[in-house]
């Protein structure tokens, strides 16, 4: 768990660059609530469909080396299947998909804990490859549905912890 | 910081809610009975470390919760269609109906109302939690404890306590608006009902059930609203004490030998 002075450009609205190779989006936001809660959040699988309005289904438990199927707003006809990696607890994880060096998808989470205990979580999704240039145009823009991501967690997280 | 009178008292005070927390926990009356016994042989031989952090109650239920988990750790959580399996496996038992009849005509604890039956079904459908979701919700819910207390028996952070209470709520109030044909027109479960008909034939259903508020309340309020209303009718019915305890705890012993056999436990 990383302790951070301040928020920094953690306002929900994503970011991209964009390479030949390669495709990048951002976001981050700040929560006020404990990263064990925000981190509970992420990790529990079964329960996105009821918080999250990304996700569409999901099947599997987010562990390390985990494999989990899910399906997003982004294409809800098509199963995404991903490797859970690097899990740190309260800190980060990854989710992969694909394989270098052709096309390979990274997905990264990373809690940061403030002075004042509330958190900024940042995901960010690295696509690249030799075959990126051609699957490129079939990609969908990820930046709505990241800030949708990230406005239902914070709103999750947040009504935990107001709760008496 | 206690002294043994103290922790007596404290044990005879608490021990009826001990019991019937650990039965909806369990859904075993002999396991109850067993962990409230052994509860307080543990608290009496460690009451020279009770520090004082806790009221001796909330200590009470820490030692009996810690009981409950190891005995269900390894144990497979219930599907949120149980009663759905149980009354499968009632209806080809024809000794069973046998026995809770004879238990309805011949025992003083053998009534069947309506709001019992609720109490049942809350038992049964949330054991489908994951068990430290269950404990939460109970402790919260139907036992009045504070996050801070509930933090202190399962021994986790406040912050986790309120995550898994806002888990283990959401999801039983989806639940049971998806299946109470009580609060839901559309509801798939009149399991309540039916049972109303075989044990009291000549009882009108409906006017029994303008006595509850969680049913009269159904059209106006909000599920999140109704599930208050119906952890008000837990809260109010002890499962050993009531005028259908001996009714309600057999069929729990039926659903419970059913379950294991579901989940191949037994």
């Amino acid at each position: 768990m990383t302790q951070l002075n301040n928020s920094g450009a953690a306002n929900g609205k994503a970011k991209t660059t964009k390479s030949t190779f390669s495709r990048e989006t951002s976001v981050a936001i700040q929560i006020e609530s404990s990263s064990e809660v925000v981190w509970a959040l992420l990790v529990n699988g079964p329960d996105y469909t009821r918080w999250n309005s990304t996700i569409v289904s999901f099947e599997g438990t987010i562990g390390e080396r985990e494999t989990i199927r899910l399906k997003s707003t982004l294409d809800p006809n098509r199963t995404f299947k991903l490797k859970v990696r690097a899990v740190k607890p309260e800190a980060s994880m990854q989710w992969e998909s694909g394989a270098a060096p052709f096309f390979k998808g990274v997905r990264t989470y990373q809690l940061d804990t403030l002075a004042d205990g509330s958190v900024v979580f940042t995901m960010t999704e690295k696509m690249g490859g030799l075959m990126f240039p051609m699957a490129a145009g079939q990609i969908p823009d990820f930046t709505a549905s990241f800030e949708q991501f990230a406005a239902d967690l914070k709103s999750e997280a947040e009504i935990i912890r107001k709760l008496k | 910081m206690a002294t043994l009178e103290e922790l007596n008292q404290s044990f005879e005070d608490c021990k009826g809610q001990l019991k019937s927390y650990l039965l909806r926990i369990t859904t075993n009356a002999d396991d109850a009975e067993d962990i409230v016994q052994e509860t307080y042989l543990k608290a009496h031989a460690t009451i020279d470390g009770f520090r004082g952090d806790s009221t001796l109650k909330t200590w009470l239920f820490a030692i009996g919760s810690n009981l409950a988990r190891d005995l269900l750790r390894s144990k497979k959580r219930w599907p949120e269609n149980v009663t759905d399996i149980c009354k499968s496996a009632a209806m080809s038992n024809q000794a069973f109906f046998g026995e809770m009849m004879q238990v309805r005509s011949t025992s003083e604890q053998g009534n069947f109302e309506i709001k019992e039956h609720i109490t049942f079904c809350f038992t049964c459908v949330t054991k489908s939690l994951p068990l430290e979701q269950h404990l939460v919700l109970l402790l919260k819910e139907v036992y009045g404890f504070k996050v801070k207390e509930i933090a202190g028996i399962i021994d986790n952070t406040q912050a986790m306590v309120k995550y898994y209470l806002h888990v283990a709520r959401s999801r039983m109030t989806e639940v049971f608006d998806h299946r109470c044909a009580l609060i839901n027109k559309e509801g798939v479960c009149h399991q309540c009902t039916e049972l109303n008909g075989i044990f009291n034939p000549k009882q009108n259903a409906q006017e029994e059930l303008a006595k509850i508020e969680m049913v009269k309340a159904a059209e106006d309020k909000t599920k999140e609203a109704l599930f208050d209303l119906r952890t008000q009718i837990v809260q109010s019915i002890d499962p050993f004490e009531s005028g259908a305890a001996e009714l309600q705890l057999r069929h729990l012993k039926h659903n419970d030998e059913v379950m294991k056999k579901h989940l191949g436990e037994d």
